[in-house]
């Protein structure tokens, strides 16, 4: 089956008006390197395409600690023109050249893992989502967007307009670790920001990429590292709770046994890395 | 709906063209315009391939609607291919026996030129990043890096 309509809003307003108008029957598209692999193969077949690239939601903008980057920025432009250098390296890690020139911000938050190696930059930074639709717009935690495999918050009518990304407040990491260097997908990717108050961990934020269902965070290494030094036996401990509650799987990149393995030694490094 | 009406830059040339939904720039080149140096490899944004330049930068075609080229410049191997003979990397890949099956070079060779574009004097690490969208299963990767180092520093040489 053929797509009968393809539409290019120009302007979020046209977007979800054009959502609520179709519903779910319209797909959401963006840089379209998710979604029209799919297509390409038959094995989406959607009858009505919405793309975005046109819809004013391409812009990175600075303001009180906070960036606010429209949906269809892309990872060119994060790497470009962000200035955060945390987040220039999570967007160097996705894909190739020409792809970063299509993939954006926001449909990253949209790709399986072992996809997704920029948004578990986001994840490290309590970065928010702001959906839009017809009726308005809602701000939730990137935490409380993903909700599983392939599934996600965002109802009926809503799209991704936006991520509120708070500038990072202390030190971060980012380590991609795949089979090659350059365009891989990740065996593991460890995104970290830790807050310290002298020697000591104030705050802890450490996401995983490609051993989950989604980007995760590891919650429990994080418990482990607030309130201690960040010496060896604290970066010990919150590796190991890192590798003991990462969910990983097999695929052809690597087996769920090494992914757990790589965690451990993956989270120790970022960690080491920001010891310093 | 029916079938629009995109009107864009090709090749340095005003094009007006009459697509159906959604359908890619590169079925647009190779089935419509007779195109056909811009490859069909493997339609997933994963081969590199079909790669053309939208606006001087590298973009995997067959993920491309042509409804998103409104408006836009569009190059590829055809539009930086001499009337008579070939061009600086194009020489390069040949004396550097960087071709075999040729699949994949359209692709490299248009990579390449963004990357000359942006940085005239690449590391080898730069070429290695810069083509690492780009799939070549046959001579393998050493005589393409060198082939664009090549031109490079010929480009450089004659400026």
């Amino acid at each position: 089956m053929a797509t009968k309509a393809y539409f290019l809003p120009t302007s979020l307003n046209e977007a979800v008006s054009l959502l609520a108008e179709h519903g779910p029957s319209l797909l959401v598209m963006a840089g379209g390197t998710l979604a029209m692999p799919l297509i390409n193969e038959g094995v989406s077949m959607p009858e009505l395409v919405m793309g975005l690239r046109r819809a004013g939601l391409n812009y990175i903008k600075r303001s009180d600690g906070v960036l606010s980057i429209g949906a269809t920025t892309t990872l060119t432009q994060m790497l470009n023109d962000s200035n955060v250098p945390f987040l220039q390296e999570a967007a160097h890690h996705v894909g190739a050249w020409a792809i970063r020139n299509m993939g954006t911000v926001g449909g990253n938050l949209f790709a399986p893992p072992p996809s997704g190696d920029f948004a578990v930059a986001l994840l490290a930074l309590d970065a928010k989502v702001k959906l839009a639709s017809k009726k308005g717009t809602r701000t939730l935690p990137l935490t409380e967007f993903y909700t599983g495999f392939l599934t996600n918050a965002l109802q009926p009518g809503e799209l991704v307009a936006e991520l509120e990304v708070p500038l990072p407040k202390g030190k971060t990491a980012y380590i991609k670790y795949g089979r090659r260097q350059h365009n891989t997908p990740a065996i593991v990717t460890v995104a970290a920001h830790l807050v310290m108050d002298g020697k000591k961990v104030k705050d802890a934020r450490i996401a995983l990429n490609a051993v989950g269902p989604h980007p995760i965070r590891a919650w429990n290494a994080e418990k482990a590292l607030i309130g201690a030094a960040l010496d060896a036996e604290a970066i010990r401990a919150a590796s190991d709770a890192a590798a003991e509650e990462c969910q990983p799987f097999t695929d052809s990149i690597a087996s769920d046994w090494y992914r757990r393995k790589m965690v451990g030694v993956k989270v120790g490094h970022a960690l080491a890395q920001i010891a310093g | 709906m029916p079938s629009k009406v995109v009107s864009f830059k090709l090749n340095g040339r005003e094009v007006e063209v009459m697509v159906k939904p959604l359908m890619t720039l590169q079925t647009l080149l190779r089935e419509q315009l007779n195109l056909t140096a811009t490859k069909a490899g493997c339609r997933q944004g994963g081969c590199g391939s079909c790669t053309v330049l939208v606006n001087g930068e590298p973009m995997m075609s067959c993920l491309l609607p042509v409804e998103d080229v409104e408006g836009q410049e569009v190059t590829t191997l055809e539009g930086i291919t001499p009337a008579e003979g070939l061009n600086p990397l194009q020489e390069a890949f040949f004396e550097k026996y960087a071709i075999q099956c040729g699949y994949c070079t359209p692709g490299m060779i248009m990579v390449a030129t963004a990357l000359l574009a942006h940085n005239p004097n690449p590391t080898r690490e730069q070429v290695i990043e810069a083509i690492s969208g780009n799939f070549c299963r046959c001579t393998g990767y050493a005589p393409i890096i060198e082939a664009i180092q090549a031109a490079a520093q010929r480009t450089n040489g004659r400026k």
